[in-house]
C-alpha cells in the first residue's frame, strides 16, 4: 500500500464529496417527477421540497383505468413479449450457422448481415413506401418483425459458440447426432448466458421502441407507452386542464377534491416507463461488459 | 501425417456443398437471411426516388439532380445540417471526455460501497429511453411548476424558460447526454484502468512522480488505445442516434436550434409527402454517412494496435 501525501488526502475528500454531489444531480430529476407523480398539492408554489405535501395515488389510478393509456402500456407489453421471444429464437438458431466458418458462404452471410447493411441503407421513405405496400401501417408486425434478426447480436452469440469445447459436439456427432440435435441439446443449454444479455438488451430495445412507433402507427389504439407518454408531455404545455376533469369524471371522482395537473400524469406515466428497467438492472449490470461490444460496433 | 495434410484432406471432404449437414445450416439461418433481404435490401434500391417527381400517389416523372437543387437552395435544410454538426461538435468537444474524467476520478476512490453506489446510479439513465429522459429534464426545467425555477423563485429571481430559449438548446442537450451516458460509458475505461499494471504506480513513486504526473505519464498512456479506438468507431455513426432526443425536446420556440436532418426528413417526408425532396436529403445524408465510415476503417487500420478493420 502506497504512503498518502497531505495533498492526495485533500484530494480524496473533495473527491467523495463531489461524487456526492454528481449523485444527487443524477438522481434530482428522478425524485422531483416521483415527487410530482404522488403530489396532488398545488403546483407552482414556493415549495422546494422534494416530499409530497398532499401524497396520493390519483395518478397512478388514472393510467389504471383511462383506456387511453393503459392500452398503449399493454401495447408496449405485448411488442417486448413477443418481440424479445422471437428475436433471442432467430438469432441463436442463426448464430450456429454463423459458427460454421467452414460452411461455404459463411463470408458472403456475414458481408450480408453485417457489413453492407453498415454502409447502404433506403433510409426513412423507402422502408416506409415498403411497410405501407406490405399493409403494416397501425399493425404491430411493423414495431417486431424488422427488428426481429440481428446481424450484430448473432456475431456476439457466434463468438460465445466458438468459447464452447468442440468436442462436446463432437462425440453427440460420433453418437449419431444430427445438427439440429447438436444445436438443441448442447450447444443452445451452453449458451444461456449470452442468451440471457441478448434478451435484456432486446427486451429493454422493445419496451422502448418509440421511433418506429411514431413513424408506422397511426391509429391511437396502437401507440406504445412511449408515444402515448410523448403525447403527455406535450399536452401538459397546452394546460389541459379540461381533459384531465374528463378523466376523473369517467373514473367516479369528484374534479373539485384534486387539484391535478397533466404534469402529474405524465410524471406517473414516467416512473411505470422506468420501473421495469429498475427491476431488470440487478441482472443486467451483469452483462454491461457484453453490452458494451453490441454498443460499440453497433452505436 | 501432417498439419498440410490434414486441413487438404478435410476441404476435399467439404467440396460438396449440399450435404445433408449443410442444407440443415442453411435452412436454420434462412430466417434472418429473408428478414434481411425484405427489411434491408428491397428498400435500397428505393433511394431513386431522389431522382423523381414522387409524391403520395407515387411515381410521376424523372426530374434528374432537381430535388437536390430544391433542398440546397433550401434554408430550413442547412438549418438542420448545421444543428446536426453543432451536435457532433459537442459531442465530441464535451460528451467524449465525460466518462474518461469520471473513471479516472471514481478510480481514485478506494471507498467500495460509495464506488459501487456512484456507479449503479449514474449507469441506470442509460437504459431509460429518450422520451422519459426528454420528460424528466422538460418536467425538472418547466419555467411554472419545474424544480430549478422554484429554487430560482425561492431565492428571489425570475424564472427562465429553459427549453424554449433557443441559444441555450445544444447547451442543455448536451446536459442530459452526459447525464444519460456518462456511467455507462466509463465501464469501458474503468476496465482499461484496472489493466493497467500497479507496479508502474510504485515505481514512479520512487522516482518521485505526483499523483498528476502519474496520471499522465502512466493511466493516460494505460487507457490511450481504448480511447482512440472508440473514438475511431464512433465516427462510424456520427449522424446516427439523434432522432429520438430531438424529436422530444424539439418545440416550436426552439426549432431554429433543435432540428436536424432526421427530423427534417420526417417532417417533409412522413408529415409534408414530400417524399422525393425527404429521400433527397437522406441520401445526401448516407453519402456522408458512407464517407465516414470509410474514413473510419482508414483511421482504425492505422491507428489502433494490431491495425484492425472495423469494416
Amino acid at each position: 500500500m502506497l504512503k498518502r501525501s497531505t495533498g492526495e488526502k485533500v484530494f480524496n475528500v473533495f473527491n467523495i464529496i463531489g461524487f456526492f454531489i454528481f449523485t444527487c444531480l443524477m438522481l434530482l430529476p428522478i425524485v422531483f417527477v416521483l415527487k410530482q407523480s404522488l403530489d396532488i398539492a398545488l403546483a407552482g408554489t414556493l415549495n422546494i421540497s422534494l416530499i409530497p405535501k398532499k401524497p396520493s395515488l390519483v395518478f397512478y389510478k388514472m393510467v389504471v383505468n383511462e383506456e387511453s393509456v393503459y392500452r398503449p402500456f399493454l401495447n408496449s407489453v405485448y411488442i417486448t413479449i413477443v418481440g424479445t421471444s422471437s428475436s433471442i429464437l432467430v438469432n441463436a438458431i442463426g448464430a450456429y450457422t454463423l459458427s460454421k466458418r467452414q460452411l461455404p458462404g459463411n463470408k458472403f452471410m456475414i458481408y450480408f448481415l453485417v457489413i453492407f447493411p453498415m454502409l447502404f441503407g433506403g433510409g426513412l421513405i423507402p422502408t416506409y413506401l415498403l411497410m405501407r405496400a406490405l399493409g403494416f401501417i397501425d399493425h404491430f408486425s411493423a414495431l417486431i418483425v424488422p427488428g426481429m434478426a440481428s446481424g450484430w447480436y448473432m456475431i456476439l452469440i457466434r463468438n460465445y459458440y466458438w468459447s464452447i469445447p468442440l468436442s462436446l459436439a463432437e462425440s453427440a456427432r460420433i453418437d449419431g447426432a444430427e445438427e439440429f440435435t447438436v444445436f438443441f441439446r448442447i450447444i443452445l443449454p451452453l449458451a444461456k448466458p449470452v442468451l440471457s444479455a441478448i434478451a435484456l438488451f432486446a427486451g429493454v430495445g422493445f419496451w422502448n421502441t418509440f421511433m418506429s412507433a411514431i413513424i408506422y402507427m397511426r391509429d391511437p389504439k396502437k401507440y406504445t407507452f412511449p408515444v402515448k407518454l410523448r403525447e403527455m408531455i406535450l399536452l401538459q404545455n397546452d394546460n389541459d386542464q379540461q381533459r384531465m376533469e374528463d378523466m376523473l369524471q369517467s373514473m367516479g371522482l369528484d374534479p373539485n377534491k384534486f387539484f391535478l395537473t397533466a404534469e402529474g400524469l405524465s410524471s406517473a406515466m414516467m416512473i411505470i416507463s422506468m420501473l421495469p428497467i429498475v427491476l431488470v438492472y440487478p441482472y443486467l449490470q451483469k452483462h454491461f461488459a457484453a453490452g458494451i461490444m453490441v454498443g460499440s460496433i453497433k452505436g | 501425417m501432417d498439419t498440410a495434410t490434414t486441413v487438404r484432406k478435410y476441404h476435399k471432404n467439404q467440396k460438396k456443398i449440399l450435404t445433408r449437414t449443410n442444407i440443415m445450416l442453411y435452412l436454420m439461418i434462412a430466417v434472418p437471411l429473408v428478414l434481411y433481404y425484405v427489411f434491408r435490401y428491397i428498400p435500397m434500391p428505393g433511394v431513386i426516388i431522389a431522382f423523381q417527381q414522387y409524391s403520395l400517389s407515387g411515381f410521376k416523372y424523372w426530374v434528374g439532380v432537381n430535388n437536390f437543387n430544391t433542398i440546397f437552395s433550401t434554408y430550413f435544410f442547412w438549418e438542420a445540417f448545421r444543428n446536426n454538426w453543432v451536435f457532433v461538435g459537442f459531442g465530441y468537444f464535451f460528451v467524449t471526455p465525460s466518462p474518461i474524467i469520471f473513471a479516472l476520478l471514481i478510480n481514485e476512490i478506494r471507498v467500495r460501497w460509495y464506488k459501487k453506489s456512484v456507479q449503479t446510479v449514474s449507469t441506470l439513465p442509460n437504459f431509460v429511453t429518450w422520451v422519459v429522459i426528454g420528460g424528466l429534464f422538460i418536467q425538472l426545467l418547466s419555467p411554472s411548476t419545474g424544480y430549478v425555477n422554484l429554487v430560482i423563485k425561492f431565492f428571489g429571481g425570475t424564472p427562465i424558460f429553459f427549453m424554449s430559449r433557443s441559444a441555450l438548446f445544444p447547451w442543455l442537450f448536451t446536459f442530459m447526454r452526459i447525464w444519460k451516458g456518462v456511467g455507462y460509458g466509463a465501464i469501458i475505461y474503468l476496465a482499461a484502468l484496472s489493466g493497467i499494471d500497479p507496479q508502474l504506480y510504485e515505481a514512479s513513486v520512487i522516482d518521485g512522480a505526483n499523483k498528476l504526473k502519474q496520471v499522465w505519464h502512466i493511466t493516460l498512456p494505460g487507457i490511450r488505445n481504448t480511447i482512440l479506438v472508440l473514438i475511431v468507431l464512433s465516427f462510424s455513426h456520427v449522424l446516427k442516434g439523434f432522432f429520438e432526443p430531438i424529436f422530444i425536446l424539439k418545440n416550436p420556440m426552439n426549432r431554429s436550434r433543435s432540428e436536424i436532418l432526421d427530423t427534417y426528413i420526417y417532417t417533409i417526408g412522413i408529415l409534408q409527402g414530400k417524399f422525393n425532396i425527404a429521400t433527397a436529403v437522406g441520401l445526401f445524408k448516407s453519402l456522408i454517412s458512407m464517407f465516414l465510415l470509410f474514413f473510419a476503417n482508414f483511421m482504425s487500420k492505422r491507428f489502433t494496435e494490431d491495425g484492425r478493420s472495423i469494416l
